[in-house]
């Protein structure tokens, strides 16, 4: 495969797969995007307010037995991810600060909803306890019942949503 | 059985850590190449005006699922020291609605923000601190929804369980599936969504993709004739370490 060029769907899709296989062969757990996230999120907070974050029922099981909430698996993941995702659109020559959207969509219009798309799905993601990778995508591999339900529902949400925000993507 | 190395004791939980960066690299390397960069490819397939997220989607999970029951089948992976996604059925629908109301509305998802950030969109950013603040309401408000979470839990339930068939038909019906499914899909968008440009490449690539395709197909007849228990032991239990089974 050409590493100037975006590839096709199918390769692309497989070589999320291979990294996939990888972290099973290796780590014997899948990849997973979001749970590095709500690390970060949470070791912020303990920095702002150590005992309430600490004995927090959701936040507490990352610091149980004095471990620093960074030191996991999920996080050394995200660093590879960022490091991997810039070193291909630097390839392709496609490192550019921007705000994508639709040809309708002013900028402030779409900045408001990437963040309160973010705040929905940063909530739906604890709730469900993963995201696309590691939940829809390991758990769908893993042929989890939870994880092919989790996944028709997110096409089932996005499309009865799409019509409400159409003038920010068509 | 050697793998999963971090658990037969092949290599330490250091080294594990470590070999995590380059497994993420390859991740945000192929989530690059798919196009989930951008978040209106990513938006779009709601709209069936590019369907390439869900093709990438099932290309992803039919690779990892033909190769992680492959080298189960193989002997090559011990099944029982890999961790299996718990089925909590009402919880998980609900996060799956508000999460694709979420992805239509922000535009990414959480690895494909990081992704996008990686490359400087800036919406991507944003969609970030927005999922940031979105994790911290609910694990401050844990309480709330804390019952509701833990509710509806059926352990490591599969789909040929839940099917009543075996694993290797199960696995041959989702690469069906998954075929059939992303060409409906690209006849929709095509239907709905013509274009006039042309891609000087389409040969090439229907020609590689369909090899691909016709790859999967033929290695899922194949598992199709396995029985269930020469990929898993149903009878021991997988572990679940986020909660235990209560």
């Amino acid at each position: 495969m050409k590493l100037d060029k975006r590839w096709p769907p199918v390769p692309a899709g497989i070589l999320i797969g291979v990294s996939m296989l990888l972290a099973w062969i290796v780590a014997g757990r899948g990849i997973g995007a979001s749970g590095g996230m709500t690390r970060f999120v949470a070791w912020v907070q303990q920095g702002l307010f150590p005992a309430a974050t600490e004995e927090s029922a959701y936040f507490g099981k990352y610091f149980a037995n004095a471990a620093h909430p960074l030191n996991d698996y999920v996080v050394f993941l995200l660093a590879g991810l960022l490091i991997g995702a810039f070193v291909a659109a630097w390839l392709t020559g496609r490192l550019r600060f921007e705000v994508l959207r639709g040809p309708r969509s002013p900028v402030a219009y779409r900045i408001v909803l990437a963040l309160g798309g973010g705040v929905i799905s940063g909530f739906a993601a604890r709730l469900a306890r993963g995201c696309t990778s590691g939940h829809a995508l390991v758990g769908g591999a893993e042929l989890s019942v939870g994880a092919w339900v989790f996944m028709m529902c997110i096409f089932a949400g996005g499309w009865m949503a799409a019509w409400f925000v159409r003038k920010q993507w068509i | 059985m050697i793998a999963p190395l971090a658990k037969t004791g092949i290599i330490s939980a250091a080294t594990n850590l470590w070999l995590a960066i380059p497994i993420g690299f390859i991740f945000g390397f192929a989530l690059f190449h798919a196009g989930f960069t951008d978040s209106r490819r990513i938006a779009w397939a709601f709209y069936f005006k590019d369907v390439g997220v869900p093709v990438v989607m099932f290309s992803a999970i039919v690779t990892g699922m033909l190769g992680l029951w492959g080298m189960s089948l193989i002997g090559f992976i011990d099944i029982s020291k890999v961790y299996m996604l718990p089925t909590y059925l009402l919880p998980m629908a609900v996060g799956g609605l508000l999460f694709g109301i979420g992805m239509v509305v922000g535009g990414y998802c959480p690895g494909t923000a990081i992704a996008a950030f990686a490359t400087g969109k800036i919406d991507g950013i944003v969609f970030i601190v927005g999922f940031l603040v979105g994790s911290l309401i609910f694990g401050d408000f844990f309480p709330v929804w804390g019952d509701f979470y833990n509710s509806d839990y059926m352990g490591a339930f599969r789909l040929d369980q839940w099917l009543g068939i075996g694993l290797g038909p199960a696995v041959l019906l989702i690469v069906v599936t998954a075929v059939g499914g992303s060409l409906f899909l690209r006849q929709v968008q095509y239907r709905f969504w013509p274009t006039e440009e042309v891609d000087p490449q389409r040969e090439q690539r229907l020609r590689l993709q369909g090899g691909l395709i016709a790859a999967a197909v033929v290695i899922a007849i194949v598992f199709a004739f396995f029985p269930t228990p020469s990929f898993i032991d149903n009878f021991v239990e997988p572990p679940h370490y986020i909660v235990p089974r209560g």
